[in-house]
């Protein structure tokens, strides 16, 4: 009760008093990664659905999108499609996907399996879909993040700054954007503006690098619901608070770690795609689907939704 | 939800809300400091003006907005430079129920004239207002406070005080500028003073986090290998200080007290048993005050 009325006050008195959030409030006692599924080429585009489910892809060697269960069982989910690099279900329940290999942005309708051009000439490499129907992407090789607004308005919303600009994702509240930097040592930090525009860039967060370089291969990113960052990375999979500290570095089981998402039962799950594999790993935490309505992150000691 | 008043009190006297602390703590206990009789209003002694403000525009930290307090004191009249004081999370410092009450404190010391006329400059840390009036701002603290780096100062020194410097005659001798904050306003200070001696010449860190937030645990190992920099050091912690994933505040204070001690600065070391508060920070305020200007009319 006392610990309400601090924070309470707090917020009241307009001084955000981030909380520590060390690796023990998200890393689970005995829990282990667990190998789902191998033989892969490349292993990327990790997604999550509302009923548990995880997608991904293979971006070297695959024709498609898999499905995997909570269960464990993998399946195609649509086949026909190489080289997607980026996936998320939007709030029309459609899967859009980076297609770089195709040079587009595409949605794919469930059921039927058709597919929709949103942008073509392009080639993204991982997207973030608001619960506005909103694309963020970002090119890697042009150094671009692009918008795709729900009524298909396509235009670069920054240019510049980020070396290798790769996974993207948002804060629960949908305000901030994060864009990871492969070829540097930092996350971005965006505004997202009510026209879709970012505004204030900030290199918000450092990277732990390999020693001797700067270049942190900071990859697929995703966010918890208590507003706590994940970033794949050369030296494991990279946590950050809301308020851009470093809170922890958890060992990845496999090099060249990639993409990263909470799914599974209740979103508790963190799903990892590495040197071709798939695995997961139990957490005290949750993911956060950003097709569904935004939400205020949730402070340390609530229970997640 | 209603706030008991008394807690209100106990936050804002244990320095809590006034620090900004690097952890909420949830413990209500006490801690053996209390505030002197400089550090509250007397009646004969004159009394200086506080002004709050907002500081909206900014390059280095683009899209933050922050509040300040300008502390002016009675018998500032412009004809001299003013010293100057800076204060991180500023907001805490000029609360006259705080653990610091700076107004006070400066009234009382000016008119004895333990320091000199000193304009205070009471910052807090900048946050990016949100686009939807439902979203929280995003807090810019850790990023300005915490880094390595000249971009704090660069804020501070090329963008703040030229603006200030309008309204009011400052001095430009480092000597008779003081930086000084509180956890990671604390190590905040110390990294403008340690970029920029030339401009300010005196810190003081209250419960610094002189650990590795961003990189900042790293001092000690700096300040023993480089040369000297004419910089004067006041350092306070307590022995019950923070221990989490960020580092050991007590032995990271103890290591920036033998650096500084081993590369011969002029430094003060004073080591208690309080917690992640700005209570004997505050209690022993006065005397920190006392100690860095103990020579100014020296120096004048």
């Amino acid at each position: 009760m006392r610990k309400h009325l601090i924070f309470s006050l707090i917020g009241a008195a307009g001084i955000l008093s981030a909380q520590d959030m060390p690796l023990a409030q998200v890393l689970i006692e005995g829990e282990q990664w667990q190998l789902l599924a191998e033989g892969y080429g490349f292993t990327d585009a990790c997604a999550a659905d509302t009923e548990g489910n995880f997608y991904f892809t293979d971006v070297k060697n695959g024709n498609g999108i898999f499905k995997l269960t909570p269960e464990g069982q993998v399946s195609v989910w649509r086949d026909g499609l190489p080289g997607i690099s980026g996936l998320q279900f939007g709030p029309d329940r459609k899967l859009y996907a980076c297609q770089g290999k195709r040079e587009r942005l595409i949605r794919i309708v469930p059921g039927t399996g058709d597919v929709e051009e949103l942008v073509t000439g392009v080639r993204p490499n991982d997207l973030v879909v608001t619960a506005l129907g909103a694309v963020y992407f970002t090119e890697t090789k042009t150094q671009q993040v692009h918008y795709v607004s729900a009524s298909g308005e396509h235009r670069v919303v920054h240019q510049g700054d980020i070396v290798r600009p790769n996974g993207i994702s948002l804060s629960p509240d949908q305000g901030t954007l994060i864009v990871s930097d492969h070829g540097g040592k930092h996350v971005w930090t965006f505004r997202v503006e009510s026209d879709g525009s970012l505004a204030f860039a900030q290199p918000y967060m450092t990277v732990v690098t390999p020693y001797g370089t700067d270049e942190s291969k900071g990859d697929g990113s995703t966010t918890d619901a208590y507003g706590r960052y994940y970033v794949t990375s050369e030296m494991g999979l990279q946590m950050f608070d809301p308020t851009g500290r470093l809170c922890g570095v958890i060992s990845t089981p496999a090099p060249k770690a990639v993409s990263v998402e909470f799914a599974g039962p209740g979103l508790a799950w963190i799903y990892l795609a590495a040197d071709g594999k798939i695995f997961r790993r139990k957490s005290a935490s949750a993911g956060v689907l950003f097709q569904n309505p935004p939400v205020p992150a949730l402070m340390f000691g609530a229970n997640p939704r | 939800m209603k706030i008991p008043r008394m807690l209100i009190a106990w936050l804002l006297a244990s320095g809590v809300v006034a620090s900004a602390s690097a952890q909420v703590q949830v413990q209500v206990q006490e801690e053996p400091y209390k505030k002197g009789p400089d550090s509250t209003r007397k009646a004969d002694v004159p009394q200086g003006t506080v002004t709050k403000a907002k500081w909206t525009e900014s390059k280095v930290f683009p899209g933050t907005v922050r509040d300040y307090w300008i502390y002016v004191p009675k018998q500032y009249d412009g004809s001299q430079p003013a010293a100057l004081f800076v204060a991180q999370d500023g907001g805490g410092f000029v609360t006259e129920d705080g653990a610091f009450n700076a107004p006070a404190v400066f009234d009382n010391l000016i008119h004895e004239g333990a320091m000199p006329v000193t304009i205070g400059l009471f910052l807090n840390p900048g946050n990016i207002p949100p686009v939807e009036e439902t979203s929280k701002p995003r807090s810019n603290r850790s990023f300005e406070y915490d880094s390595l780096g000249d971009l704090y100062a660069k804020f501070l020194i090329e963008e703040v005080l030229p603006e200030i410097g309008k309204s009011y005659k400052i001095t430009s001798d480092p000597r008779q500028r003081v930086i000084c904050g509180n956890s990671s306003g604390g190590i905040c200070a110390f990294t403008v003073a340690w970029e920029r001696p030339d401009s300010f010449g005196n810190v003081i860190s209250h419960i610094g986090s002189f650990t590795n937030i961003r990189g900042g645990h790293v001092y000690p190992a700096l300040i023993r290998k480089a040369e000297k920099k004419p910089i004067r050091v006041f350092l306070q912690d307590g022995s019950n200080d923070l221990d989490n994933l960020h580092g050991n505040w007590p032995l990271a204070n103890q290591q920036m007290a033998a650096a500084l001690k081993f590369a011969g600065y002029d430094y003060q070391f004073v080591y208690g048993e309080g917690k992640h508060s700005g209570r004997h920070g505050g209690a022993i305020f006065p005397d920190t005050m006392r100690w860095i200007f103990r020579d100014w009319k020296e120096a004048k």
